[in-house]
């Protein structure tokens, strides 16, 4: 758990951070959006001591950090950048060491350890493990940013802008296999973007800054349908508001269930349980079709989704 | 694709190459390949290539040429390999045109009488080295390899030079004029320069680690180094003498130590001052580049300043500051040759012992070797620069 209690940063006269409150649960994503300037960065990199605070508490399970010492407390915290931040010198295998080898592991446990976070990351060892980052695609770069993040185990993960550069397909791919990620291991995660879709996809709760303040922290849900201001509301897009509400919602929870998984006939397309209800209606809308057939992971039809039902949930 | 890209390389006529060779050919054929000098001072007679080496030689040396302008015209598949082993062969066994040329025209009984290389000749040596180099540019081996070929070459050349046909050519009669101080030469000169570049580049990291510890060091320092390279070496050779004299008169402990307004500790602080600029500035410029948001990420994943220094820095900053070592090096060994003024020894006596006598062989025995450490502390350096660089971005 992360507590910051009044906390604010100046830099000379101008105040970056004005007295901010923000608890983070631990486990939860907690995601804080704003434009550039408005803090958020300032808050992530306060929160692993890279920024001193200049007044407030900042709690990491119940110890101050300034009574930490700040390479311990950071050996705890995965931390990802935006331009990923992989030494050039190394290989892709000694970048995601990096943290375990200052813990001084034992090689054969860093070795096992590096193996299983590039297999979660989907990146094959056995072609990936030696190359240079300069070798890599940006994604394939980012995901061994992430990896480097994971390696020792840290209980908090502090993101800032991680997928930033991207472009938005290997974006889209990067948010999927994070939100894979954190269902496994669980991590307590500060994450920063500009992006507000990038937001409602990944948080569990969003913290919305502006000037150094937080506006609303609240859950996606919450942030689409009671903005706390007018500004929330711009920047969530006031009149786009009803399709975000159905990308939050999974097909899963309005389709209608076989009894028994059936094998679907070949060539039907359909959706699956974890696709989001904006797009099982906007696949319809384009096969013009009143009803959808719904795939689970194995791939056999699990049951239907009809465009009445979704209507009628409405938004 | 992949195959017919490197073989319509290869089948491609060059044409670096047959410039070279037929300048190479004009130039050998028009100017002379040696001279008999009847002793040391007199201007000697000229011989053209035909009347030096004879026709036998003549052939050989043209149709090598004319060898190597076919080579790089014809349709050939592996052109540069056959090019590399004609040049690189021509090169080997080039003194041994100055063998037969001894042998031919050097009149017997007569002590003083020498042999002299000609401009030819020497045209002939620089014409192969610029096709030497274009080959192995296009042949995109490794520094290894050329490290081999050229030690090879090297490698006949002394082994020829031993032999007793080429006791006669005035350069190696001065060496064994004085054979014993050709070596402490040598000893003086690399003492000299590599000594100044190790204090300086043990001076260079302090104050370049000084400079990014407070801002107030950096304007002052880079405008000494900066204005110490400006002022003219002699200048500072000259400058130091006065100086060092009245230090040693004050404490004549600094005498019992060799340190005297003239010799090697004028020199030594002259060459240090030199170094210092190219030095602090890659250094410098060096640990500053390494970008923010490296140094950025290893501290927020927990790397104290040591480990970001030693395990981040550094390891990117060598390739750059090697490159500095190497700048430094290949001046200091220049300006070593003119430190031989004040005394401190070194090529640089023969060469000014050569002006003074009007004896130019003397002087080439002085310029040659020093020529030849700065292209080898030059090749040994980038050779070090590149095996220090991060591996590049192919795949």
């Amino acid at each position: 758990m992360i507590e910051l209690k009044n906390v604010t940063r100046r830099f000379g006269q101008a105040v970056a951070v004005d007295s901010i409150n923000l608890t983070i649960e631990t486990g939860e994503v907690c995601v804080l959006v704003g434009s550039s300037g408005c803090g958020k960065s300032t808050t992530l990199r306060m929160i692993n001591r890279l920024l001193p605070h200049s007044a407030g508490e900042i709690l990491v399970d119940g110890e101050d950090i300034t009574t930490m010492n700040p390479e311990k407390l950071r050996l705890n915290m995965g931390y990802v950048i935006q331009g990923t931040g992989l030494f050039p010198h190394w290989t892709v295998a000694r970048n995601i060491a990096m943290v375990p080898a200052l813990l001084k592991w034992p090689q054969a446990r860093i070795d096992e350890r590096v193996h299983e976070l590039l297999t979660l990351l989907d990146l094959d060892p056995a072609i990936h493990a030696g190359k240079f980052p300069q070798q890599l695609s940006g994604g394939q770069a980012q995901r061994v940013g992430v990896a480097r993040a994971l390696a020792a185990n840290p209980n908090i993960l502090l993101m800032d802008e991680p997928f930033g550069a991207l472009d938005a397909i290997t974006r889209e791919n990067l948010q999927q296999e994070l939100l894979r990620i954190q269902q496994q291991v669980r991590k307590t995660t500060v994450f920063v973007t500009h992006d507000i879709d990038e937001a409602l996809k990944l948080a569990t709760r969003i913290a919305v800054m502006d000037q150094g303040r937080i506006i609303q922290h609240d859950t996606p849900e919450n942030i689409l349908r009671r903005p706390a201001s007018e500004f929330v509301e711009n920047l969530v897009g006031k009149q786009d508001r009803g399709l975000k509400l159905m990308s939050l919602r999974r097909v899963g929870d309005l389709m209608q269930r076989y009894p028994q998984p059936v094998n679907p006939e070949p060539g039907v397309e359909g959706v699956q349980e974890d696709d989001s209800l904006r797009l099982a209606l906007s696949v319809m809308l384009w096969q013009e079709n009143g009803e959808l057939p719904v795939f689970n992971g194995e791939g056999a039809k699990t049951g239907v989704i009809t465009r009445e039902r979704i209507l009628q949930a409405g938004a | 694709m992949s195959i017919a890209r490197p073989k319509s390389a290869l089948s491609s006529p060059n044409r670096v190459v047959p410039v070279l060779g037929l300048l190479a050919l004009v130039l050998v054929w028009v100017l002379d390949l040696g001279a008999i000098l009847p002793n040391r001072i007199v201007p000697g007679t000229g011989h053209g290539l035909l009347s030096a080496v004879g026709w036998v030689g003549a052939t050989l040396v043209t149709g090598a040429l004319i060898g190597c302008l076919l080579l790089s015209v014809l349709p050939l598949r592996s052109r540069y390999l056959t090019l590399l082993i004609l040049v690189s062969v021509s090169l080997a066994l080039l003194p041994l045109l100055l063998d037969v040329f001894a042998a031919r025209h050097l009149p017997e009984n007569s002590p003083y009488a020498r042999s002299s290389i000609g401009s030819g000749f020497w045209c002939l040596l620089f014409l192969l080295s610029l096709m030497l180099i274009e080959i192995f540019g296009r042949l995109g081996s490794g520094r290894g390899f050329q490290l081999i070929v050229l030690a090879g070459i090297c490698g006949s050349w002394v082994w020829l030079f031993q032999g007793a046909g080429l006791e006669s050519l005035s350069l190696v009669r001065e060496f064994n004029a004085q054979p014993d101080k050709f070596e402490q030469a040598l000893w003086t000169h690399l003492a000299l320069a590599l000594g100044a570049v190790t204090i300086s580049a043990g001076l260079a990291f302090v104050l370049a680690l000084q400079m990014i510890r407070s801002v107030a060091w950096r304007r002052p320092v880079l405008g000494v180094v900066s204005f110490l390279q400006t002022i003219p070496s002699l200048a500072v050779f000259g400058l130091l003498i006065a100086p060092l004299s009245a230090l040693t008169e004050a404490f004549p402990v600094l005498q019992t130590l060799g340190i005297r307004g003239i010799g090697w500790a004028p020199a030594m602080l002259a060459l240090v001052a030199y170094s210092l600029l190219p030095m602090v500035r890659n250094t410098y410029v060096a640990l500053t580049e390494v970008p923010e948001s490296l140094a950025d990420a290893g501290r927020g994943m927990g790397m104290n300043e040591r480990q970001l220094f030693f395990k981040l820095k550094l390891p990117l900053a060598l390739p750059v500051i090697v490159e500095g070592v190497r700048i430094t090096t290949i001046q200091a060994i220049g300006l070593t040759a003119v430190a031989a003024l004040i005394g401190a020894g070194g090529f640089g006596s023969f060469i000014f012992q050569g002006l003074g006598q009007a004896a130019m062989d003397l002087v080439l025995l002085g310029a040659l070797p020093t020529i030849a450490l700065a292209l080898l502390a030059d090749a040994l350096l980038t050779t070090l620069a590149v095996s220090l660089r991060p591996k590049s971005a192919t795949v």
